[in-house]
Order: C-alpha cells, then structure tokens, then sequence
C-alpha cells in the first residue's frame, strides 16, 4: 500500500493524541503493518506529518527493536533466548530452527519467507521456550520436541493468512482468586457482559455517584496498595501527588510494557480480566482528575491489545468511557499506544519519553511524573496489576484488601513462576507467601531435582540460594533478605544450572536494553557482558571476578534510573554466592562437565 | 536566596539555581561534559556528581536546584570515587587515539582524567567499533568511537540552529552520533558543534591534521564579518608557518558575550577571515619617479605617498578649496580612524566625507547574521559619516567625475565593484590625485594613484559599534603585515604633516576624544568597554533584528 493511501488512517492516530509527535510509533506500525519495513520514504512521510526532522524519525527507528529499516521476510520468527526461556532449552530450540531454515539470527530465508530473529523476553515465560510467529506467541517447543518445532517451521515458511498448525496457546495455567485471578480460568468470563453479572463496575459506579476523589485516594492508601511494577511506592500516595489546584490536564498512563525477563502476569490481565483493568482505570482517572489515559502496551503484546481494545470498544458502547459516563457527568477517554521493542520504556518516565514520540529514554527527576509527566502534565503512570487491584478495594473496601497482605503492603499479586518448576504458570497468593510456598504451589523442581538458586523478582531482583526462600514475597521482606520483590518474576533454577551461563544471559540482557543514555550504563553494561562472555568462552581469569564486582558498583546509584541498579544486583549476587562455582568454571571451563547429550540440550543452562 | 554551602564555604544564590551554577559562581569548579550553559540539561554523561549531605545517592550537580541549608560536597572521597568511576566508563571505550586527534590539548577527556581520574585502567575487552573519519558536512568530521554521547551536538542543532540534523541511532554501547544518511549537517551554524563537542568527536575540516593546538597563539577580538560583532578568540601562529601555509590565522573560536552571540558564531564570519592573510596589499604604490602618473606602478614609500599626498591637501587648503576634495570612508574602519577622518578631512580641510556606500544587503537570519556586512555602520551614523548627515559616497563619485572634486582618497571600499571599472577608470583620468588606501588588493586600487597597504583590522587596536550599539574592543591579534600601516597611524602622521593639532598618540587616546566630543561616547574609555562591550547613549538597532534569546 502506498504511502499516500495510509494518509487518512494517519489522520486517525494523529486524532487520538495530544502533541502529533506522539503519533510516532503507531504512524511507525501502520507503514510497517502496511509496506513490510519503514523505508527511507516512510520515514520522511512519518516526519513530516509530525513536524518533526527526519534525523529523529530515524532515530526512534533505530532505537526499537521491533522496526525494520531494510525489507524482510513475509514473516518473521522471534525466538526468545532470555534467561527463563533459556532454563527451559531455548538454545537447543533456536539452534534446530537455525540449521532448519539455514539461517541465523537476523537473516531472512533466500525465498524471503521468514526473517529469524533472537530476542529478549517476550513474557510469556509459563510457555518457555516459546517463540512469536508474527503476531502470535507460540511454545513450549523443548528442543527434544522434534515434530513439533518442524511443525513450527512448517508454519512460519507457510503464506501468511493461510491455515496453520501452531495456535497461541489457551488456556493458561494459573490460580483461581482471590483478588486478581478469579476470571482468568473462564475464557468465556472475560467481556463486559459476564464482568458485569458478576458485579463488575459496581465499584465504578459507587465512586462516581458517591465518593470524591480524595475519598477514594484515602480508601487506595488505606489498602496499603503498593505499585506492583516493581518499585512498591505506595499507590495512594503517588496519586495523592497530583496537584488538585492546578488547572492542566492531568493524565493516568497505564504501564502495560511488560517486560522484565520472567514477568507475564499483565498479560493475563489483559487477555482474561481487561475490564477489570478498565475500571480500576475509571476509578483511578476520577480520583486524580484524568479525563484521558493511556494504555502503553509493549509491542509484541499483540493479542493482548486486541482483546484490550476489544474490552475498550464495549466499555464505550455501553457508557463506561467516554463522555458523562453512566450520567455522572465525568468524561474519560481511553487509548492504547503500542510501544515497539524496548525494555527500557517500562521504566515510567521512558515510557513518558515513548509514549511522547521519542527514544526511550527516562528522564531527571526532578520534576516528578505528577507534577511535570505526559506533554508537561501532572501525571500518574501505574503498573497494570496495581490497577487492576483497585476495583476489589473500592468494592470490598480497604480494610479487606488490606488484611490479606502485610502490614505495610496489602493484598495479594500475580507471581509469575518460572524455569525448573513442574508447572510454570501465574499463581496469585497473599504478599505474605513465602518463597518456598510458591515453588511447591508450581508443582516444585522438576525432574525430581535439586534446587539451586531462585530469583524474586524477575531478572533484576539479586538471586536467592536453595537455603534463602523462607521469605515472605512482600516489598519489605525480600528487600530485608538482600533482594526485591520487583515485578514478582519468580525464576526458579536446579542442581543442573551453570550459574555462569545464567548470568551471561542476565548481562546481556542489560548490554541489549540499556537506552544508552548515562554513561555509567552504557559502557558498564557491555563492559560487565563481555567480561561474562569471554569467561564463558574459556578465557576468564579469577581477576576478572573481582573485576566485575568492582565495576557493578561502579555502576550503581549513578544514573537517571535504577537500569544501571538492575543491571549490577545479579552480577553482585551471582559471584559473591556463587564465587566457587565462579572460580572452579574459570580454573577448568566446562570440561568437568559433560558433554551436552539430548538430554542436557533441553536444559544447557 | 536560599543559602547553601559548598565545600565549606556558604553562598546565596537566586531561587531557581542549579548547584554547578552556584558553585561556579563561587569559583568551584565541577566537571561537565553534557551539560553546557547554552543548552537545555540532558544530565547523561554523569560527571558531574556531587555528593550532598542527607541525599542516600550522589547527586548530579547540573540538574539539582539549589535548597536552604544543602551541604555539597564536590571533594569528597564519595565525590571522586564517583566521578572516578564515571571517567572510566567513559574512556573504557574511547579509542585514546590521542596522537593523532584533533583534539588533543583541548579535551576534556584528557584534562578531566588529570584532574579526577588517575586510576589504572581496568579496560581490557575488545572495544565497541564504530565509524571513524565521517565528513558530516562542509565544515565537520565526525569520529563516531572518539563521542562520549553527551548529546551536545543534538541539542545545539534541535535548540539553537532548530535545523535538527543530528541524532543518536540505536541504543546501548551501539549508539552512534550521525545525521540522516545521505544528508549533511549545514547550517549556517555547523561549526558551533565543534566547539561544544568536549573531546575529539567532532573537529573542524579546516583545522584537521593542521596543528597541535599548543603550538596556537590566542588573542581576544571581535568578528568584522557583519554588524552583529560576535566576540571571538582568534588562535594564530607566527613562529611556525609551516603549520599554516605561512597564514597567521589558523581558526577562530566564539568567546561568550551574553549580549551579543552568546556561545555561537556563523559560520560565514568563522570561514570568512582568509584575507587577513591571502592577496594583501603589502608595499606603498604610487606613480613612481618617472613614470605615468596616473597609475600606481611603481614601488614607493611611506615618506613620499604621505609627503605627496599632504602637499596636495595643504594647497587645496591653502586655496580654500576644501569642497574640492572627497573622502570616501567606510563602515569597516574603526570608530577612532573615522573620527579622525571627520576632524582632519570634514573639519580642517571642509571636504566632502562620507562612509555610506552602496552595498547590496547580504545574507541574514533572525539569529546572528545581519545583512549589513560592515561592522561598524552604527559608529560611522553616529558619527555623522552617513546619510542624512553626510552625502552618499554616490555623489561624491558623481561630483568628481562631473569635474567638481580634484581629490579623492577612498578608504577600503572597492569603487569598481560599487560604480563599474568605466567610471572608476575615468575617476583616475580626471582626478588631480587618487588615493586608495585598504588591506588587500583589488581593482579601485589598481587604478589608483597611490596605493596605501592598510593593516587588516585585527592588526590594529579600536573599536566598532555593533547594529544594537554596543561599543566593542577589536583587540589587536598580531603587527600589520609587510608594510601596511593601521590607518590611525596613517592618518595621524597625515595630520602632523598637515599641521593640525592632534594630540594623541595611539587609539585609546583618540577614542578619549572621541568620547568627548560625541556624547553617545560620553564617559568611556577602553577600560569601561572591557571586554565585553558596553550600549551606547541611545541604542536603536540598525535593523529590525532580535536576537532569540
């Protein structure tokens, strides 16, 4: 399709945002979704109708993972090598489709029927390894699964549009309740009709016709809600930062860019519950004075934007959005902005930086997202989890939600378990859940193995040995043992894990989504990755140990945000408890170890 | 004004201040590298750290605003660690291929690592490879692996020139600095990213593999290459002229003046100062001793041009015929030369002066630029050397080939190109005596009578006022070169030979009088007009133009 009949499609996305800049990354999709790649064409087109010179369309372009400045295949195969994918036997699984398809990573097959490309983790860790077939997320695909990574490949050279054989996954694996969880099970229960027999919206109204906002700010911070992005600052309190007496627009930003490696809880919420999402947003809109939100959902989510949009659709058919909602006279808008392939615009105020069109980088603070946030607004960016809990409390009251959890954090969240349990899966407990019980909840260590070590909190999150999970999963807790709650990413790894290679796959991770934008994390994290590397190659010295451990706190507390933090804690962690292992993998490689067989390529970690 | 102490030492500064500016003011220095005064803060290179009493982290002093009671600390162990920590992030894969950088001597890499670094280098990777020898335009060249990403040059071109064409690609320890492929940076500010670049990124074209830049001389002046008067930094070198092809002028570099150009220069005035040292006027021209006297073929000197050229003037004075005699001065001189000139020629001898000559307005823009290529317009107005209080150099040329003028001297201005060749041709038939005076050569000169070498205006002390009016030191760099003179000298010599009573000796005492007999000068001298310039009594621009700021 040629540029010029995408012009009034254009004109629609323009429409939803304030500042046309914003229009970035979606006017970026629609070329994309349309003519393959974003050709140089493209980006002056896309430049000029935001005003904006071609030098910087260019550098938004290059800086998601997700756009393609050069033609690709008609499809492309996205396989995740992150760290839980990778627990699971994703090396075994990209090296079958590489000899497959007769081509690495980044390379597109000779008939151009499909573009391979390794990537970070795509969330959705409970299917690991998994890949993404265009728009679709598919897996478990354990490497000795020979049949059915051919059927995979079958697919991803087939026509698009055409039959196939690897449908994204249902139903999903997860808890049942109390809070978060109750409809994930019922695939029939997620749209508005089924929400709203089981009392949905109930609390939306009650809000609207009966509570001010300081009311229900009150109610949230009596709940002791904490943000469960991964920070636990207390959700009441940020949204009590809102300025009530300024008269700019003010807006709510719905975090949706799920992405630290082992977190794929939002999606769920998504895909099963978007109208509890909705409503929590309703509320929370109300309670700071939002008449506009935005939904940032990370790019690969596909099917989650769909059904989200599907959910936003019937809300605003039947009064819950848009203007004078149910008769109460509050007017609020919702939008969902696709983000593109970028870990690093999860942090807020990147994700401010994103959402208004540019790379995404996070900004100074001062000013703070509430006083000074989207377009220059006082704005409140929430984690989709922290939302969604939003409708319980003003429904069942704060006290109740407050009672299942601690006594600084209430309720209960999604823990996302993953690696070398049974089950992996979601599975909703109180705060108070101890470590241990999570793992025994997802069916324990697999194969009748040893544990090892777990990470908390998705990758970030310091590691914790077999003999460290008695913790309770709350804020506090964890950050009293060493580590963090985070974004409730619990990896769990056994006996059979080479913690050297796990943390070469946690610095890469970093080396591949650091924005670039600070020194300290731009350099630390290459630096810090191909140190890992080179000891992974066999050519480590014990020097470098010490090495690295001096350059992740060279790293730390000296960056605009805590990526550089992130990107020390597992180099921290893994070494100085882990350092025999460490030394005696730099003194002999993996020689003491054998050779991999079948059985160890669906577990090479 | 809060109040806040640093190092030890208490200051009160406006609300609003950042803490490197506070310290600055008090004479403390902190290390930056993106941030810049002239530019929004991006806080990205984190060098700049500090550490405050009661904050958990170190602080980035360019980005925290100054509270009551804040205790910095910028010498701390904390401190230094830190910015320790920074440098060597910054330099892990920097190519320290400072031999053969342009930047070596001035780069804040090298000057920071003495100064807050030190430590034993722990790098020993393979280094990121990027583009190396990049031309980004007509002026600049890019070292993609020197950067240290500071953002700088992003900002200059989104903020100040708003022509956008820089930008960081992809992300991580992969990002670039670049402009789109296949497009080049140039705008007619281009050469400012040099300057703010604070190590070997980007460097001039012009300048490249040209000097060290410790062998460079440096001497404060002031821009001639438009009315606007952007105060600069010419570096030279005298003792080495195989370094430059025998040219003294090897660049120039903007000096702040927040009144006039701020941090900035264009690039025309930047690249438009090859004559100070190409095609010069270099020896006295005259008729000679037997030859032609209508033409300057011959070698002559001072003595004779200004003991000819007196007698002449002293008997047309003598006859009381001074309406016979015309001058046409320019707005290139200095305010001092073209007092003189009014005081010799318009008030001793009654000639016909004028310093307004027909010029085709030159390019401009609403920033730095005027279209009024002469430095010193507003001087020569507030002398009275234009129209209306003088005649236009028009009819001067008019009533001396209408045979009313015997004796023409023309100051700088090159007639042919004004009038054509044909009149200027019969200007040196008809004329009694023609006298061109001016730095280079050109074809008024050629036709000319007697051809006087002038010193470029960086040879000479004195002073321009700016379109704004503002009274600015030009600052003499280095001597005239050859036998050219400074035209205060040539025209104080004149006046003794004339007789006149001219008591000064050099230009701060002819810009004395100056100043007490015009009363826009009223009260100045040198040492009020530092280096900074100081407004005239009444201050009307000469164009409508503002400045952004």
């Amino acid at each position: 399709m040629k540029l010029t009949d995408l012009e009034d499609r254009a004109e629609v996305i323009l429409r939803r945002y304030e500042e046309p800049k914003a229009a970035m990354l979606p006017l970026l999709w629609l070329v994309q979704e349309n003519q393959g790649h974003v050709s140089p064409e493209a980006e002056a087109w896309v430049g000029r109708l935001l005003g904006v010179s071609i030098t910087h369309v260019r550098e938004v372009v290059s800086f998601y993972n997700m756009y393609h400045t050069e033609p690709v295949g008609r499809r492309e195969l996205r396989v995740c090598t992150s760290l839980p994918c990778r627990l699971r036997g994703a090396d075994g699984l990209l090296e079958r489709i590489r000899s497959s398809l007769k081509i690495s990573p980044g390379e597109t097959t000779p008939g151009k029927e499909v573009t391979l490309t390794e990537v970070e983790c795509l969330c959705a860790c409970e299917m690991a390894p998994m890949a993404q077939l265009d728009e679709r997320f598919v897996g478990p695909f354990p490497p000795q699964e020979k049949e059915a990574i051919e059927t995979l490949i079958q697919d991803a050279l087939s026509e698009p549009g055409g039959p196939e054989a690897t449908p994204e996954p249902e139903p999903y694996i997860c808890s049942d309740g109390p809070v978060l969880s109750t409809r994930f099970k019922d695939p029939t229960g997620t749209w508005l009709e089924a929400y709203t027999a089981d009392g949905g919206y109930s609390a939306a109204r009650k809000v609207l016709t009966s509570m001010t906002p300081a009311q229900v700010i009150e109610e949230v911070m009596g709940a002791n809600l904490r943000g469960l992005g991964g920070a636990g600052f207390p959700a009441g309190k940020k949204w009590s930062f809102i300025p009530t007496d300024s008269a700019r627009s003010k807006y709510l930003v719905v975090n949706a860019d799920e992405g630290e490696p082992g977190t794929f809880k939002d999606r769920y919420i998504l895909e099963r519950d978007p109208h509890a999402l909705l409503e929590g947003m309703l509320i929370a809109a109300y309670a700071i004075g939002s008449h506009k939100a935005y939904v940032y959902i990370r790019g690969e989510y596909f099917r989650p934007a769909q059904r989200l949009q599907r959910a936003i659709d019937e809300a605003y058919g039947r009064g819950w959005l848009g203007k004078n909602i149910q008769g109460s006279g509050f007017d609020l808008e919702v939008v969902i902005h696709p983000g593109a392939g970028a870990y690093i615009c999860g942090e807020e105020t990147a994700l401010l930086t994103s959402l208004e069109g540019g790379k995404g980088f996070p900004r100074l603070k001062p000013p703070f997202p509430a006083i000074s946030g989207l377009f220059g607004c006082p704005t409140i960016v929430n984690n989709v989890e922290t939302i969604a809990c939003v409708p319980f409390i003003l429904r069942h009251g704060a006290a109740r939600f407050s009672e299942i959890g601690t006594a600084t954090q209430g309720g209960t969240r999604l823990f996302c378990v993953s690696g070398h349990v049974v089950r992996p899966g979601v599975y909703e407990a109180p705060v108070s859940v101890t470590l241990r019980e999570l793992v025994e909840v997802a069916g324990g260590v697999r194969d009748g193995k040893k544990l090892k070590a777990v990470i908390p909190g998705g990758i970030s999150a310091k590691i914790l040995t077999a003999d460290e999970i008695d913790v309770a999963m709350d804020f506090d807790s964890l950050r009293g043992a060493g580590s963090m709650a985070g974004s409730g990413g619990v990896i769990v790894m056994d006996e059979s894990t080479c913690m050297i290679e796990a943390l070469e796959s946690a610095a890469r991770f970093f080396a591949d989504e650091s924005c670039g934008q600070c020194s300290p994390c731009r350099e630390g994290t290459g630096w810090v990755h191909r140190i890992v590397h080179r000891i992974t190659e066999g050519r480590g010295t014990f020097q470098d140990l010490d090495d690295l451990l001096a350059i992740a706190g060279d790293m730390e507390g000296k960056t605009i945000c805590v990526f550089a933090d992130a990107a020390a804690w597992p180099v921290q962690s893994y070494i100085t408890k882990f350092r025999d292992e460490f030394e005696e993998y730099i003194r002999n490689g993996r020689s003491g170890r054998t050779r991999r067989s079948e059985e160890d390529e669906a577990c090479p970690v | 004004m809060p109040s806040l102490t640093i190092d030890g030492r208490e200051v009160s500064v406006p609300k609003g201040t950042t803490v490197i500016q506070a310290a600055e003011k008090m004479g403390v220095f902190i290390p930056r590298y993106c941030y810049h005064p002239g530019l929004s803060v991006a806080g990205n290179c984190r060098i700049c750290l500090v550490e405050v009493e009661n904050l958990p982290k170190l602080q980035v002093a360019c980005n925290l605003p100054v509270t009551e009671g804040m205790v910095v600390h910028t010498g701390s162990e904390q401190a230094e660690d830190g910015r320790r920590a920074v440098l060597e992030f910054l330099l892990a894969n920097h190519p320290l291929d400072c031999p053969v950088c342009d930047q070596s001597g001035e780069c804040d890499l090298q000057n920071f690592y003495m100064n807050f670094g030190l430590y034993d280098p722990r790098f020993r990777e393979q280094k990121v490879k990027k583009q190396k020898a990049v031309q980004l335009g007509p002026h600049v060249m890019l070292d993609q692996e020197r950067c240290i990403l500071c953002s700088r040059c992003v900002r200059f071109t989104d903020e100040i020139t708003k022509t956008g064409e820089i930008g960081i690609f992809q992300r991580g320890d992969r990002a670039k600095i670049g402009v789109y492929p296949g497009t080049e940076l140039e705008n007619p500010y281009s050469a400012n990213v040099v300057d703010i670049c604070p190590v070997g990124a980007l460097t001039e074209r012009a300048f490249r593999f040209k000097a060290r830049v410790w062998y460079l001389s440096s001497a404060q002046t002031v821009c001639n290459g438009c009315s606007q008067g952007c105060n600069m930094d010419m570096h030279y070198v005298l003792d080495r002229p195989h370094l430059n092809e025998g040219a003294r002028v090897v660049r120039v570099k903007p000096r702040y003046n927040p009144d006039v150009n701020q941090w900035w220069l264009c690039d025309e005035g930047r690249y438009g100062l090859e004559w100070i040292d190409k095609a010069r006027l270099q020896e006295v021209r005259g008729p000679g001793d037997t030859a032609n006297a209508d033409t300057n073929s011959g070698k002559a000197t001072w003595e004779q041009a200004l003991g000819a050229i007196s007698k002449s003037l002293a008997e047309w004075k003598a006859e009381d015929v001074g309406a016979r005699i015309g001058v046409i001065a320019s707005a290139k001189l200095t305010n001092e030369e073209l007092f003189l000139i009014r005081e010799i020629f318009r008030d001793a001898l009654g000639a016909q002066v004028s310093a307004w000559v027909p010029e085709d307005p030159g390019t401009c823009d609403e920033f730095l630029v005027k279209a009024d290529k002469n430095p010193n317009t507003r001087g020569a107005t507030l002398l009275n050397l234009t129209s209306p209080d003088a005649p236009e150099a028009e009819r001067i040329v008019d009533e001396a080939l209408a045979g009313n003028i015997d004796l023409l001297w023309v100051f700088g201005y090159d007639l042919v190109e004004g009038f054509g060749e044909q009149k200027v041709r019969e200007l040196g038939e008809k004329l009694k005596l023609f006298v061109y005076s001016g730095t280079n050569e050109n074809p008024t000169q050629a036709l000319a009578h007697w051809g006087l070498p002038s010193a470029a205006y960086v040879e000479k002390d004195g002073t321009f006022v700016n379109h704004h009016g503002r009274v600015q030191r030009i600052g003499r760099v280095f001597s005239p070169l050859g036998d050219s003179r400074e035209d205060w000298r040539i025209l104080l010599e004149l006046g003794g030979l004339l007789g006149l009573q001219l008591d000064w000796r050099d230009p701060q005492e002819i810009f004395l009088g100056l100043a007490d007999a015009e009363t826009a000068f009223a009260g100045m001298s040198y040492g009020t007009i530092g280096d900074q310039g100081v407004e005239v009594a009444c201050t009307k621009p000469t164009e409508g133009v503002t400045a952004p700021w």
